[in-house]
């Protein structure tokens, strides 16, 4: 019996807002998938477009950048530049032709434990039948 | 009309005067018809001085070069440079003025309006030609240039020769310069991204199939980055072994240097390459097409910072290198910049 | 042996070899460059030369030398990765390409054996085409020893006399491609002899570029080596690297690690083209660099080619197909530098 394919993702969740949430997700034992590799930063505006292309590199058969709602960032404006920065890193993938759900952005607060199991759940099924990610991964 | 003879005499009173060091321009080469960047420091040499439309070399990145050298000399000699710009030469001038790089004393502009023609792309004469090699090409007649090869002479219109960013320009005059040559007659273009929305147009499997076929080709010559003037980082991320290393560095530190690319010149690290340049170009790139006229393989480098040019100005309204105050692309924001894409 | 082909029985040769992986010079969007080749019909011998030269099928441009991994008891894994066995043609080699073959054979064969790049080399048969008109402007092969009918490192070497090929087979590799297509193959008569000497005799005056006394370059460049020529002719480099890369002679590699997966501990040792034009060639780990600009770089080029390969092993490492200067983006023109050199002072 053939085994579902279960999409990897990897997450840059921002230390102060999205990592909170998802904390928050965990201790309120909400369930959600197990697709997620979370990898907490000090904010969306640190992650660089080379985390997301070595995630695809690797393998990453998704990549969700969350950060604090715009006005709430811990270091005021990090998640401005990452809304500018985000928004032609997707551009750019979907003109080579990357699928466009496999890169999505979100903002995630500390209180939104339920928004990020939802935003979970929903990327997980729209992966799903996209199958795994050939087109960046490294072939060895 | 751009007048030579004025050109050269700016160029030798320039000289003269002592007011620069040398001039950077175009002269003729030893390769048929395609001139040279030329480095000229003795008045008299400027009868050397030309100027066509297959002068399509973008000649401020030997200014790059030039701040590069001065660093590492002990008395420097820092009277400006005099370099002649076309209309993209000279925003590339101003996001140079834009980053600090250079200060706009360092530089003399000489700047020389393309008028009614545009550069000749040298790639699709040869697919006119069929495999024949043109050795001389005679601009005289603006709409019609003839051709020589091996096997005679022909007329090829002037439209069917012009380089694509040619074709799209909307500065085909310099936006900035110390003087000027030549008419402000500005060629009209009402699609200035109209190869790009060509490629949007295109199904999403075309497009990876287009891209898949032209990345699996590079070689990871670095050519493109070498000719690109923006591209004038000391470190580049694509070369770990050049991180600034000193005597002292533990080699626990040199051992674990991240490297995001490796020398592979396979699809998916050339896909990682080009797109992390093209993201360190966007809202620098001028479009002056060197990278794309540079590469050996003949790769469409230039349709990716095109790309990236035309979201800059769809999504955030930013034009590139007219307005050397404003604040770079990336690091600037405004609070209606769009976030439909965030959930 | 030498034999008569006739073009129209050539696929038919062709398709005999179906035996060997068959390189031919393909036509891609105004490109040519060496592909493999699945249908014999595809060979198209008409044609000037290829951007890149034929090197990279005998040192690609990426080749793995080992494997190593953690196996499951945590020991250290290494597998050893030579190339595949199989035997290879590439037919519609040029004279100054095929001898550069013998100049990088020099290196990898000489005093230390290279085992990767000899494996290839000695599964490659090597199949040529005279130059009846030079492929290029800027071709000089006459000028360093070298001629557009050259037989070096050629196994068969076929001139073109309009309908036909003259078929001249130099190795006993190349009388066994011969021998597969035996029916195919005509006696040679004597007025097929006379013009192949008349077309060799033509080709040779055709050429558009020379370098006169080339003889005194390597005794005057030795002398060179603080002259401030080098900084006037290196002004407008880029340090692109495409002199380097698309010359045939040009074998310079870089060894290096890379890891593909971290958990299981997974890599590769392989070994890419590397490029003296680049800054980084010379970079010592202490971060010192003897060659830092382009000046040094430049004079290590024309030195290397014209002056520290001759001492070494009596030739020149050039064979004058001209495609550095063709395709330098700024026209640096080695031929005009060495012009200056020897004129120099």
């Amino acid at each position: 019996m053939a085994e579902e394919f279960e999409p990897k993702i990897v997450a840059f969740l921002c230390k102060w807002c999205s990592s909170a949430g998802s904390d928050l997700a965990g201790v309120s034992r909400m369930e959600y998938p197990p697709n997620v590799i979370p990898i907490q930063v000090m904010c969306s505006g640190s992650v660089s477009p080379l985390y997301i292309l070595s995630a695809f590199k690797k393998g990453a058969d998704g990549v969700l950048v969350s950060g604090c709602h715009p006005g709430d960032c811990h270091y005021i404006k990090g998640n401005f530049y990452a809304r500018r920065r985000i928004a032609l890193v997707k551009e750019l993938l979907e003109f080579v032709g990357l699928d466009p759900e496999r890169f999505q952005m979100s903002w995630v607060s500390a209180a939104e434990g339920v928004k990020y199991t939802e935003i979970i759940k929903d990327l997980v099924k729209e992966l799903k039948p996209l199958g795994p990610q050939t087109k960046l991964r490294r072939n060895p | 009309m751009v007048k030579l003879e004025d050109l050269r005499q700016e160029a030798a009173g320039i000289l003269k005067s002592g007011k620069v060091k040398y001039i950077i321009g175009y002269t003729r080469g030893t390769n048929g018809f395609r001139p040279i960047p030329a480095f000229i420091k003795d008045p008299d040499d400027v009868e050397n001085l030309i100027w066509n439309p297959a002068c399509v070399h973008n000649l401020t990145k030997f200014i790059v070069d030039e701040k590069k050298r001065l660093k590492k000399e002990k008395n420097p000699d820092k009277r400006p440079i005099g370099i002649i710009v076309k209309g993209c030469d000279s925003r590339a001038i101003n996001v140079l003025l834009q980053e600090k790089y250079i200060n706009r004393e360092d530089v003399y502009l000489l700047g020389v309006s393309c008028e009614k023609t545009g550069v000749l792309d040298e790639k699709k004469l040869n697919k006119k030609l069929k495999g024949r090699r043109a050795l001389q090409v005679d601009f005289k007649d603006n709409g019609s240039w003839l051709v020589t090869t091996d096997s005679g002479q022909e007329k090829i219109q002037a439209e069917e020769l012009l380089a694509d960013r040619c074709i799209e320009c909307k500065a085909n005059f310099p936006v900035v310069y110390d003087i000027v040559f030549g008419d402000k007659s500005l060629r009209k273009t009402d699609r200035p991204f109209q190869s790009v929305e060509n490629m949007e147009n295109l199904s999403q499997k075309e497009r990876w199939e287009f891209w898949k076929e032209q990345l699996d080709k590079c070689i990871r010559c670095y050519a493109c980055r070498s000719a690109c003037p923006m591209c004038y980082c000391d470190e580049c991320v694509v070369d770990t072994i050049s991180f600034a290393v000193e005597p002292d560095t533990p080699a626990e530190e040199k051992a674990q240097k991240i490297k995001w690319i490796e020398k592979s010149p396979n699809l998916s690290e050339n896909i990682i390459y080009h797109l992390t340049r093209a993201m360190h170009l966007a809202g620098r790139c001028i479009d002056c097409g060197e990278c794309e006229r540079v590469c050996p393989l003949d790769i469409p480098i230039r349709f990716l910072n095109k790309k990236m040019e035309k979201e800059a100005k769809t999504l955030f309204d930013y034009e590139v290198g007219f307005d050397p105050g404003k604040p770079s692309l990336v690091s600037s924001f405004k609070d209606e910049d769009p976030e439909d894409f965030i959930r | 042996m030498e034999k008569i082909l006739t073009k129209k029985s050539f696929p038919e040769w062709a398709e005999k070899l179906k035996a060997y992986k068959i390189y031919a010079p393909i036509l891609d969007d105004g490109t040519w460059s060496y592909e493999v080749i699945n249908k014999a019909g595809d060979i198209d011998l008409d044609f000037p030369n290829t951007v890149q030269a034929p090197k990279k099928i005998i040192n690609p441009q990426r080749e793995v030398f080992l494997e190593f991994g953690r196996s499951d008891e945590d020991t250290p894994e290494i597998k050893e990765v030579l190339p595949e066995e199989k035997p290879v043609v590439i037919f519609g080699v040029r004279p100054c390409d095929a001898k550069a073959l013998t100049l990088t054979d020099m290196v990898f064969d000489g005093d230390s054996k290279d085992v990767y790049y000899l494996k290839r080399r000695n599964q490659t048969v090597i199949i040529g085409l005279s130059c009846n008109t030079p492929p290029s402007p800027n071709c000089f092969c006459t000028s360093v020893d070298g001629s557009p009918h050259s037989e070096e490192g050629f196994d068969i070497l076929l001139t073109d006399l309009g309908d036909r090929y003259f078929v001249r087979s130099l190795t006993k590799k190349g009388d066994t491609l011969i021998d597969l297509g035996k029916a195919l193959f005509t006696a040679p008569k004597a007025n097929d002899k006379k013009e192949l000497t008349k077309i060799h005799t033509d080709a040779e005056k055709k050429l558009k570029r020379e370098i006169k006394d080339v003889a005194k370059i390597p005794p005057k460049l030795k002398e060179m080596f603080e002259s401030p020529l080098w900084d006037d002719e290196s002004m407008s480099c880029l340090r692109c690297g495409i002199c380097t890369y698309l010359c045939p002679t040009c074998h310079c590699f870089d060894i290096s690690d890379e890891v593909t997966s971290v958990s299981p501990f997974k890599g590769y040792r392989i070994r890419t083209w590397d490029n003296c034009q680049f800054p980084d060639f010379t970079m010592h780990s202490s971060g010192h660099n003897p060659r830092p600009d382009k000046a040094s770089r430049l004079r290590q080029r024309i030195m290397h080619k014209y002056q520290y390969f001759v001492e070494r092993y009596d030739h020149y490492q050039c064979t004058g197909c001209g495609r550095c200067v063709s395709k330098c983006p700024v026209g640096i023109d080695i031929i005009e530098v060495l012009n200056k050199v020897r004129d120099y002072g």
